[in-house]
């Protein structure tokens, strides 16, 4: 990665050890993480000073203590294990399904006109207010969960594929043309490869919607999962549990997120300089 | 060159289209000419004469709306297309594959196996110089690199026909020359038939055996122009006298046209 000629300014060379830990300290990451750190003493601090009720405000340190002991007894890795198997399971339809009818849309004017009203009216819908509805015809078990899964990535999918078709450079399809290529071989060496990083901006929207959706699914359903776990904590007053769960869900977008970024620069040779 | 010589004739070729507008734009009228193989053929012409769409024609992308375009042997007798490749002004190249790859693409495309595209690529890279540069991606590459790399691409073709549209147009002045040069030095020896769309009298001049120049749009062949300069032709063909004679003649007939081009663009 290159570092911005901003950040290669503000850090010139030290010398003695001192000024290394003040270079160190100065850094935007670590300034970053040193502001967690202070958040999270402060909070502690003060929920002891004024002996806050855990049940509004636990301590930080005794919400590490329940989140450890969740893992350890209390099956918290199962329900990970099931929100993810979720999230990813539907994700994997969507993808699957979200770039074949991106693509068909994109070369194909008669089915474009086809999917788009269908788009229309279901893309801005909230997927949430299809939960009743799923579960009145699918019950709440696994198809349930993997198809408000999927409902969620599936649109902005087809939106970014077909975005990302539409974008392609013409003289690209002209210089196959132009080289032997057939309408196969151009919508699966010139468009697809060509619409791969809009392709990713439709996954990093859509896994963040699976997610929510299915969190919220689980909320509802109150079984198994990350999401009924932490609803079954709230009925109960468990907050410390209320907020192992959250770090959990957070944790898991930080990883994700962070995942995305990282794909998301092996992608950048793809982008025309 | 694989095929029978094979010639592009256009006879009576016209090409009327829709613009956006609605109204009718005539983009060629009544074009007669001849693509002899074996031989350089350069269109030059004032911008928007048609002379791309002429290319495009001759590729067979586009359909003439009148006369018709037909290969013939020198016997007289019709024939199948001949292979034909392209050098794009904007290069188009896949940002996504490194330079081997790209070059490799019409051959993977027809189902070459990879060791022999890997061999051809290779062997057509080094023939514009850039043996070495395979594992690049285009973005890191000059514009004039960068369409060294188009050249390879469809020299690796081996066309019977190389269709050569505005190939250095996007480069600057002194890259343009260095790569006139080397384009004629491939072109002379390999001998393949090649059609060199150019807004430049220099690179007309010193790449083609016989110029067309067009009129303005609706574009028509205004003149046939023979260039009988010696081969091989480098920048001191510049300073030959015969050279001079047919800048001025090529430079006078485009004059007009240039100038009648945009006192009527605003009608297009």
């Amino acid at each position: 990665m290159l570092d911005s000629p901003l950040t290669d300014a503000s850090a010139p060379a030290a010398s003695g050890p001192l000024q290394r830990v003040g270079t160190w300290l100065g850094e935007p990451k670590t300034l970053g993480w040193i502001a967690v750190a202070v958040v999270l003493i402060g909070w502690e601090l003060i929920v002891i000073a004024f002996g806050f009720n855990p049940i509004y405000l636990p301590r930080p340190s005794r919400i590490v203590v329940a989140l450890v002991e969740m893992f350890r007894t209390g099956g918290l890795t199962t329900d990970l294990l099931f929100t993810l198997g979720r999230v990813f399971g539907g994700f994997a339809i969507a993808l699957v399904f979200g770039v074949a009818i991106g693509i068909w849309m994109a070369v194909s004017a008669r089915f474009n006109a086809i999917a788009d009203n269908f788009i229309a009216a279901l893309y801005p819908l909230p997927k949430v207010t299809l939960i009743p509805l799923l579960i009145i015809w699918l019950g709440t078990g696994g198809p349930f969960m993997l198809t408000i899964s999927a409902l969620g990535a599936v649109f902005p999918i087809i939106l970014n594929t077909l975005l990302g078709i539409r974008q392609c450079d013409p003289g690209l399809v002209l210089a196959a043309r132009d080289l032997g290529a057939n309408r196969r071989q151009i919508i699966r060496k010139v468009l697809l490869p060509g619409a791969v990083p809009s392709i990713f901006a439709g996954i990093r929207l859509g896994l963040g919607v699976s997610i929510i959706l299915v969190v919220a699914a689980e909320m509802v359903v109150g079984k198994l999962g990350l999401g009924a776990r932490l609803y079954l904590a709230g009925q109960v007053l468990e907050t410390e549990q209320v907020f192992a769960v959250l770090i959990v869900l957070a944790t898991l977008g930080v990883v994700i997120t962070k995942t995305q970024d990282f794909i998301d620069q092996r992608l950048s040779r793809w982008r025309v300089a | 060159m694989t095929g029978p010589a094979v010639a592009i004739d256009c006879e009576g070729v016209g090409l009327t289209y829709t613009a956006k507008t609605g109204t009718a734009v005539n983009a060629l009228e009544n074009v007669r000419c001849r693509f002899s193989p074996g031989k350089v053929t350069a269109i030059i012409g004032p911008s928007g004469c048609g002379k791309s769409t002429l290319l495009q024609i001759a590729r067979g992308f586009l359909n003439p709306s009148q006369g018709r375009l037909r290969f013939v042997t020198l016997g007289g007798e019709a024939a199948a297309a001949p292979a034909m490749a392209t050098v794009w002004q904007a290069f188009n190249l896949f940002p996504w594959r490194n330079v081997l790859d790209n070059v490799a693409f019409g051959l993977e495309l027809a189902g070459v196996s990879r060791g022999e595209r890997e061999a051809r690529a290779k062997a057509a890279l080094a023939k514009v110089d850039l043996a070495g540069f395979e594992d690049k991606y285009p973005k890191q590459l000059s514009g004039g690199m960068r369409q060294r790399v188009g050249i390879a691409r469809a020299l690796v073709m081996e066309p019977d026909v190389l269709l050569l549209d505005e190939p250095f147009g996007a480069l600057d002045a002194q890259t343009r020359l260095v790569l006139q040069e080397q384009l004629a030095t491939l072109v002379e020896t390999s001998g393949t038939t090649a059609i060199l769309v150019t807004h430049s009298i220099e690179e007309a001049i010193l790449l083609a055996d016989t110029i067309l120049v067009m009129t303005a749009r609706p574009g028509r062949i205004a003149a046939e122009i023979t260039v009988d300069l010696a081969r091989p032709r480098s920048l001191a063909t510049t300073h030959h006298p015969e050279y001079g004679v047919l800048f001025d003649r090529i430079y006078g007939l485009l004059r007009d046209e240039v100038v009648r081009a945009m006192t009527t663009e605003g009608e297009a």
